[in-house]
């Protein structure tokens, strides 16, 4: 199924959380350096992702029993939102779609989709380091790629870089 | 492993019953408690600096925790620093042993934002490469799972092979090991002139060295006997954990990248009936085992051979790289491709907002995800066949790390 | 050497001595494995037929600090791993040898100036005797830094007091 036909597809499933949209136009891809190219995505609400997760890997039309990935971005230091990052994959149906949460940098907080999927234990693990994200529910919110005292999260955009660990100097 | 150490029974002194040879066996008050064993980060069988933390019970495995990290080099954090082109190299450092697949993962996404056509040399002597890089990294996976297993000769005879395929690279690119040669919008340069019928002479040669290596290797009774009926990943447990690639191959899931979901020209090569794609079936003990992902990656190696052997038939006189210009501004958007590394799905995931600087540059390294299942493979096994199911995930730790 | 060494003064005899001490010492550097990242590969690769290093007497690679001579760091050094590099450094017996192999060992390499948790160069961390560029450094690179570090195991003095420059 193509990207609009699971869209549409979801919406008269009803699944929960489902904000909206966003694909290229041809009209968007006019001039080279401005308007907007590559992937669509769907725009999901963070606190129901769980549940839309849900419904994406048990629908029999959907099928994603694969979770490629689940991330986050900070697209820029003065926007107010981090980015959840979802990308679904059907083994079964052939097809992939990408799923976008925003998410308020001053209440970075949402469920975690660890009982949907378990392979997104880890992957939560290190946005949660990396940016600072809080997955209510996760079960074990430890460090996982960086030290156990590393201050600070490092691909913020607004992340300073360390003078020195433990004694050994970072310059 | 925040539980304390388990306690198991307490043996109370017992009178002593006599034994056939007319001996008394006495039984001593034991008490024993689960060890935890530290497993890395400097270990000889962890594929790299990675760390295991098992607790066992004796030789049983009650449970185990892979630690990462110790080779964290903050990749993600230098593509929101460096232009489009300067990030490169670093692409080439995650899997250091599949370093064209990464560059062509990289490479495809980014060309996915600007939408740009690649000449079709271009694309054969990528597929060329991107596949005997495949053949060097499976023999590495699997001449070092022999050596976990205990046999040291089957990973020299294989090296064989891999300095020729290196020396073929060398010639292409300059370069051993990381390339940077698969760029964005083609390859770097042309093929220097007698380098495709060398390519020719390798599979040759190639075709008879890998039933060597077959023969010497896989159907091995003692590897067979260690590797058959251990570590067995359910197909549940696969899409559970996002297991792709040989994980899940091996598990008898029928899902390769390159043809179901084909990328550059693998849906042409698959059309002409160039390639198949092996399927673990379970013939050595239970179907999704460690036997059964090894030997998806060895005939994967001969399938790889017959791809490039399709690649070599079609290759045309042609550009080798796209009409791009120097500084490179991506057209603003996001994209995620997806293609199929050695170890499973190399995802790169870029943000750019038009400038010459990536936004977010994001890597789903397959190692990184296909480690997770140690978790709920390892306890309940051997602390020996903890070593032989480490082995067979494949992992390169420049990619669970990054 | 315990009591022996650095005793006696330099004559005809004890140079004599050294330079066999010396000999027996380079022809059997024992090399821990320690292949951290890239140059790992490589390093297998000099461990193998193609480029042998056992013809230097150094293929006998231990897994254990305990029995190695010489620690190879073969990749980026990062603070989680820095302190378990120390910890090795120091359980190996002497005389130990270290060799920085690569960009990232030597100084930080492509990692120098975004990488948050990269040492710049592991002599932050151990004393190094040769550090071999490169990224990766070919296999015949790593045999000329063996080579190096051969000649400087050749000039040390074993049993001879060293001269005062004063």
């Amino acid at each position: 199924m193509d990207f609009h036909a699971i869209h549409d597809h979801l919406k008269a499933v009803g699944a929960p959380g489902l904000e909206g949209a966003d694909e290229p136009r041809p009209e968007d891809k006019k001039a080279k350096d401005k308007g907007r190219f590559g992937d669509p995505f769907l725009i999901v609400d963070p606190q129901q992702l769980r549940q839309f997760l849900h419904v994406c890997r048990d629908d029999p039309k959907l099928k994603f029993e694969i979770a490629a990935d689940l991330t986050a971005t900070d697209p820029a230091k003065d926007d107010e939102n981090l980015w959840i990052n979802v990308q679904l994959l059907s083994v079964t149906h052939r097809h992939r779609l990408a799923i976008k949460c925003l998410l308020p940098k001053s209440a970075p907080s949402l469920p975690t989709t660890v009982p949907v999927y378990r392979t997104c234990q880890w992957h939560e693990r290190e946005a949660a380091e990396m940016y600072g994200i809080t997955f209510v529910g996760h079960p074990d919110p430890r460090n996982i790629l960086l030290p156990d005292d590393w201050v600070g999260h490092p691909l913020r955009k607004d992340y300073e870089f360390p003078e020195e660990y433990h004694g050994i100097s970072c310059k | 492993m925040t539980q304390p150490a388990e306690q198991h029974g307490s043996m109370t002194l017992s009178e002593g019953k006599q034994t056939p040879g007319g001996e008394r066996e006495f039984m001593l008050d034991v008490r024993t408690s689960d060890l935890e064993v530290n497993m890395g980060p400097q270990h000889p069988a962890t594929h790299g600096v990675m760390r295991v933390l098992i607790r066992c019970d004796g030789e049983l495995v009650t449970g185990a925790q892979p630690h990462l990290g110790y080779l964290h080099r903050c990749a993600e954090k230098i593509g929101e620093n460096v232009e489009w082109l300067q990030y490169l190299p670093y692409t080439d450092r995650y899997d250091y042993l599949a370093a064209m697949n990464n560059n062509l993962g990289y490479s495809m996404a980014v060309e996915k934002l600007m939408e740009c056509e690649i000449p079709r040399r271009a694309e054969l002597i990528r597929m060329i490469c991107a596949e005997l890089n495949r053949i060097g990294s499976h023999l590495i996976a699997f001449g070092t799972y022999g050596i976990d297993l205990g046999a040291f000769t089957p990973f020299l005879y294989m090296f064989r092979e891999r300095e020729w395929m290196m020396a073929l690279f060398e010639k292409i690119c300059g370069a051993r090991l990381t390339y940077s040669y698969i760029r964005i919008g083609g390859v770097f340069n042309d093929a220097p002139p007698g380098w495709f019928s060398e390519v020719e002479r390798f599979c040759d040669v190639f075709d008879k060295a890998w039933q060597e290596y077959y023969d010497l290797l896989a159907v091995n009774q003692i590897f067979v006997k260690r590797t058959a009926d251990v570590g067995v990943i359910s197909p549940e447990m696969a899409f559970d954990f996002g297991a792709t690639g040989p994980m899940l191959r091996g598990s008898g899931i029928d899902f390769d990248l390159r043809r179901d979901m084909p990328y550059s020209l693998y849906g042409e090569a698959y059309a002409a009936g160039a390639f198949q794609v092996p399927i673990g079936k379970g013939e050595m003990g239970t179907l999704g085992d460690c036997w059964d992902r090894v030997w998806v990656r060895a005939v994967e190696m001969a399938e790889s051979v017959k791809i490039v052997r399709w690649c070599l038939d079609q290759v045309e006189p042609g550009p080798v790289i796209a009409d791009i210009p120097k500084t490179l501004r991506i057209p603003p958007g996001e994209a995620y491709v997806g293609i199929e590394n050695p170890r499973g799905e190399l995802g790169h995931y870029v943000v750019s907002d038009g400038g010459k600087i990536a936004v977010r540059c994001r890597v789903r390294g397959p190692s990184f995800v296909n480690l997770a299942v140690l978790e709920e493979l390892l306890p309940g096994t051997f602390l020996a066949d903890a070593v032989a199911i480490i082995g067979s995930t494949d992992i390169v730790v420049g990619e669970t790390d990054r | 050497m315990g009591l022996l060494e650095k005793q006696f003064e330099e004559n005809v005899l004890t140079t004599k001595v050294d330079w066999l001490l010396n000999w027996c010492r380079l022809s059997s550097v024992w090399p821990m494995t320690f292949g951290l990242a890239c140059c790992a590969i490589e390093m297998m690769a000099v461990g193998c037929a193609h480029h042998d290093i056992d013809r230097f007497g150094a293929g006998a690679f231990r897994a254990t600090p305990r029995q190695a001579d010489l620690m190879i760091v073969a990749g980026t050094v990062n603070f989680k791993m820095a302190s378990r590099i120390k910890r090795l450094y120091d359980q190996m017996p002497n005389p130990k040898y270290v060799m920085a192999m690569g960009a990232c060992a030597t100084g930080g390499g492509p990692y120098y100036k975004f990488g948050y948790t990269v040492v710049k160069g592991v002599d932050r961390v151990v004393p190094v005797d040769v550090y071999i560029a490169g990224c990766p450094p070919r296999p015949e690179a790593l045999l000329e830094g063996l080579m190096k570090l051969q000649e400087k195991i050749q000039g040390s003095s074993v049993i001879r007091r060293p001269k005062r420059t004063a």
